[in-house]
């Protein structure tokens, strides 16, 4: 296996690029790896998008040097895909930042590699805490689960809530909610009567609102991915007559702007506990939203946007900061504080995910119709709270 | 199906053994060609030859001998799930991750083949997607041994052979899955040509004149299906060792559904038709996908609906077609 | 008790939308003997045309469901003409390509002009009240699902059993050539057939959609659900298919209530033990 010449050639060129980075101004190119096809495409949309933003905001320089997006496709949760898309950003492409990672499986499969070429990578969704063991260079502007899960059972205690079912789907991210929800809600005195999980493609939940229903709870706290399920399990809700038993409602992601509307009046007076509304009160946000319709009509903002935006506001500061030398600039993120559209950002320097507030919303309707997430109380700076190194 | 076209009678040995190697001399000659011609997209071209192992293995089962099943990711994941295990907790051998795979895939394919093909028609088809759901769901619901829906994570792989370190670039990844699809190729076109390849593509023509001429249709269709389980293993074992994550995405019925597809776009019954469908089908929609990451579906139905009204056999009759026309022309 | 009642009820509401979109699907795979996968893109049509008329054009839902149905008939009747009269010719393994094809290019389609959200879908907002049963609440919709679910199988009986088409149909089910031969128009048989089948279809498409939500993949993401139904139901059987779904939904309604955790394997699990002793379905032809 005659591979050395091969492998002297990519050296040759790997070191004529590094030569290059000594120069001032240099073309740094950020590969962003996610969803843009099948049933999970507006994943991919929302990052797209909100790159779009950003760069319209903020130009396409950082520190003297031009960023440059290149995108790939990987179809969903898809591990196999997303290593030769990063590699493939890598080796050809020569980028210097990756980002993106829509669902968890994606983020780890790159680990090693992040490694390997000291590459940051910047994770715009995947909320699994155990991700950023996985390698140094993982950065998070998303959420975790427990980031969520936590302050909601806090709140939850404290404003009158007494017996609890969790409703989850049967998957990692569901469990993890259902584990910090519970965990902490007993710990200030509640009682959690039930753990209920739901299968992952399941769409009819009549069957698990009426045992809701039966058991008694004053509040549900649920888990759902966003799309049919979380569209079928707020209807079941409603329609079987749990709002009018009494049961309030606790979700996270149910709400999200992308599938609000479609769940039409019903949706009003849901309350969640999340990290990011549309709707949230600040210039930057207003701004972020209006330059989103501006570029995009008929987009909305939702986490997946203001994730990417934060991830690519990091780059840049990163960028400035340390150039393409990867493992300098993740030393530099570490601590790094900014004004994001969804309130105030700190990143981490131990679990290397953002440090934000969450808040507590309920849906209302706006003046043009339109429904959205209006925060009424704030948990301010909540930080990963599952992350054990 | 297709007609039951038998070998002719004695041809020469070299002849023979030429026949046999043909597959796998083709399969290094494009691979080398590709390996020199893009260097940058080795990862991409692993994951086309893991597709390619995993059409051939199920070439034997639905082309060779008619079983049209739905549920070949089953053993491509239970290969896949077996080789990270075994990374994890016993041996980083990459070889001996191949081995337990296959006996795992094969495995499967034994203990779900002897319900399976006493059926036939939609029955099979539906039980073998029945088959593969609950892998899936006890594959995510088993967090403790598989990771969940997060995926089995941090399988790292030693040297191959104990020399060739994996490397950054993929170049070990990729001429290692070529040897391995190589190696399987030979065996299969051995495997087409002997008694027990004809007793195939006899049942696939009439399975009960076989039984009538004393073949034991049930037993041999049960023995395919292992060996095809065994190397649909080995895919999912590449695949497990290559990318060090296996996710519950290896049981999709989508990705059964794919393989199906990639088959019958080249041919089904011939290893060749495996081979263009899956290279084919693979760089058509990376090249779609890339220059339109949300429209490229359209490309791939139409690529599919012209294919089938154009070429009824899949493309590798695409010669026979040319020539056909150019004589009467 | 109340438990078993709410088995029941939410299952048959759930079987009954099985019901109206699989029912097509096994008259045509048991008549034009083709594996059909794009049936479920028939569904899709009808909600993605109902979700136009009523969320963009505010045009009220009865109205927008004909409309909606009137659509699919025509869409189907193009194809069947322009395309799935050549694929019955073809072989199984051609069918599924075509067939697959065609999905594909719809969900495309619908995929490139509507996006990839769900498209829901203006009710009336009687549906989205609750109905009291004594021993629990029921949705309304799922009400008008059932009475739909029940219409749907009387009239398709009265089709089958008391006009000549149905005498037409049962005979060209039963053997094709022979039904030729004695100058049945089977051509046209098929092409009424499939047109009925998308029909039902959208109509189940769109009185589901509370249940299977419309979204552009829809036709993959049920695809495996609606095989099911019709390979359990026997092809070609219209009180097969209505066994099947209702039987199914409480199947996986019982799962859900009794076996939490395990509902998905208990279900799978069944379906291939009930296939493997019954290959032929409940009701199907020894094909």
């Amino acid at each position: 296996m005659r591979i050395t010449h091969y492998t002297v050639c990519l050296i040759a060129s790997a070191a004529f690029s590094m030569a290059s980075t000594v120069a001032q101004a240099e073309t740094v190119k950020v590969g962003v790896i996610a969803t843009f096809s099948g049933p999970n495409a507006i994943w991919g949309k929302q990052f797209r998008e909100a790159i779009d933003v950003y760069v319209a905001q903020h130009g396409d320089q950082a520190g003297g040097h031009k960023i440059e997006f290149i995108y790939k496709d990987v179809g969903g949760p898809n591990a196999d895909a997303s290593k030769a898309a990063a590699q493939e950003l890598l080796v050809r492409e020569g980028v210097k930042y990756l980002a993106g990672f829509d669902f968890t499986p994606n983020a780890v499969a790159v680990a090693p590699l992040t490694k390997q070429a000291k590459v940051p990578a910047i994770i715009f969704n995947a909320a699994t805490s155990s991700i950023n063991k996985q390698s140094d260079f993982f950065l998070r502007t998303s959420f975790t689960l427990t980031q969520l899960a936590q302050p909601a059972a806090e709140w939850a205690a404290k404003n009158g809530a007494k017996k609890v079912v969790t409703a989850v789907s049967d998957y990692n991210p569901g469990i993890d909610a259902e584990t910090a929800f519970s965990a902490t809600f007993e710990q200030n005195g509640g009682d959690v009567l039930k753990k209920i999980r739901m299968p992952l493609q399941t769409t009819d939940f009549a069957p698990f609102v009426q045992r809701i229903k039966n058991s008694g709870a004053d509040t549900v706290f649920t888990f759902l991915p966003v799309g049919p399920a979380t569209f079928a399990f707020t209807k079941a809700y409603n329609e079987n007559g749990l709002k009018g038993a009494g049961i309030s409602f606790l979700g996270g992601g149910e709400t999200d702007e992308t599938t609000l509307d479609a769940l039409g009046d019903q949706a009003i007076g849901l309350v969640t506990a999340y990290h990011y509304s549309d709707a949230h009160n600040s210039e930057l946000n207003k701004s972020f939203v209006a330059k989103l319709q501006e570029l995009h009509p008929g987009s909305r903002a939702n986490m997946a946007s203001v994730g990417a935006y934060d991830g690519v506001e990091l780059i840049y500061r990163m960028v400035e900061a340390a150039g393409s030398d990867g493992a300098k600039a993740v030393e530099a993120a570490k601590g790094m504080e900014w004004e994001s559209p969804r309130g105030p950002v700190k990143m981490d320097p131990v679990s290397r995910t953002v440090v934000q507030n969450v808040y507590l919303r309920r849906v209302e309707k706006g003046a043009d119709g339109k429904l959205f997430n209006q925060e009424f109380a704030t948990v301010p700076n909540v930080p990963d709270l599952g992350f054990n190194p | 199906m297709t007609m039951p076209v038998l070998s002719p009678p004695k041809p020469s040995r070299v002849h023979a053994v030429l026949g046999v190697l043909m597959p796998s001399v083709c399969v290094l000659i494009g691979a080398i060609l590709a390996f020199l011609m893009f260097p940058y997209d080795l990862s991409f071209l692993t994951r086309i030859v893991i597709m390619m192992i995993l059409v051939v293995s199920f070439d034997l089962i639905l082309g060779q001998a008619g079983i049209a099943t739905l549920g070949h990711a089953a053993m491509y994941g239970c290969g896949a799930y077996m080789a990270g295990l075994l990374a994890l907790n016993v041996t980083q051998d990459p070889l001996l991750g191949l081995l337990a795979a296959a006996l795992a895939g094969g495995l499967v394919a034994w203990l779900s083949g002897l319900v399976l093909l006493r059926t036939h028609g939609v029955a099979l088809l539906m039980i073998s997607i029945a088959v593969t759901m609950v892998l899936q769901e006890v594959a995510s619901q088993a967090r403790w041994l598989t990771g969940g829906a997060d995926g089995l994570a941090g399988i790292t792989i030693g040297p191959l052979l104990g020399l060739f370190e994996f490397d950054f670039i993929g170049q070990v990844a990729f001429i290692y899955s070529v040897c391995v699809l190589a190696v399987i190729l030979v065996f299969c076109q051995i495997l087409i040509r002997s008694p027990f390849g004809l007793a195939l593509r006899g049942i696939d023509g009439s399975a009960s004149r076989m039984r009538a001429i004393g073949t034991p249709v049930y037993r041999r269709k049960v023995t395919v299906y292992v060996i095809a389980g065994a190397i649909a293993g080995i895919a999912g074992a590449l695949a497990a060792q290559v990318t060090g994550l296996v996710g519950i995405e290896v049981f999709n019925f989508s990705l059964s559904a794919d393989v199906m597809v990639m088959l019958i776009l080249g041919g089904a019954g011939r290893l060749y038709g495996a081979l263009i469908g899956t290279l084919l089908f693979m760089v058509v929609h990376h090249v779609a996908a890339s220059i339109d990451p949300f429209n490229w579906l359209f490309v791939i139905g139409l690529m599919l609906l012209l294919v089938v009204f154009v070429l009824p056999k899949g493309l590798v009759s695409l010669p026979g077609r040319v020539t056909r026309l150019w004589r009467r022309a | 008790m109340s438990l078993i009642l709410s088995i029941a009820v939410d299952g048959i509401a759930y079987g009954m939308i099985l019901f109206m979109i699989s029912v097509g699907l096994s008259i045509t795979m048991g008549l034009m003997r083709i594996i059909n996968l794009a049936h479920g893109a028939f569904a899709l049509l009808g909600g993605a045309v109902v979700h136009l008329l009523t969320t963009r054009m505010e045009v009220a839902f009865i109205p927008a469901l004909l409309v909606a149905v009137f659509a699919v008939v025509l869409i189907a009747v193009l194809l069947e003409r322009v395309l799935f009269r050549q694929i019955y010719g073809f072989t199984e393994l051609g069918q599924v390509l075509a067939t697959i094809g065609i999905v594909f290019i719809m969900i495309a389609s619908i995929n490139f002009f509507l996006g990839s959200t769900i498209l829901p879908i203006g009710v009336p907002a009687m549906f989205t009240t609750s109905v009291d049963l004594g021993f629990r609440t029921l949705p309304f919709h799922r009400l008008v699902v059932i009475v739909s679910g029940l219409l749907v199988l009387g009239g398709l009986w009265l089709l089958m059993e008391r006009t000549r088409f149905g005498i037409y149909l049962r005979a060209a089910v039963d053997n094709r050539a022979a039904a030729a031969s004695l100058g049945i128009n089977t051509p046209y048989v098929y092409l009424v057939a499939f047109a009925i089948g998308a029909g039902l279809a959208a109509v189940g498409g769109v009185l589901g959609a509370e249940l299977l939500p419309i979204e552009a993949y829809y036709p993959l993401r049920y695809m495996v659900l609606f095989l099911i139904v019709v390979s359990v139901g026997g092809l070609g059987s219209i009180s097969g298919s209505f066994f099947a779904s209702i039987g199914l939904g409480i199947l996986d309604t019982a799962g859900r209530y009794l076996l939490p955790g395990i509902g998905t394997i208990f279900f799978f699990v069944a379906i291939a033990v009930l296939l493997a002793l019954r290959p032929n379905g409940l009701m199907g032809k020894a094909q």
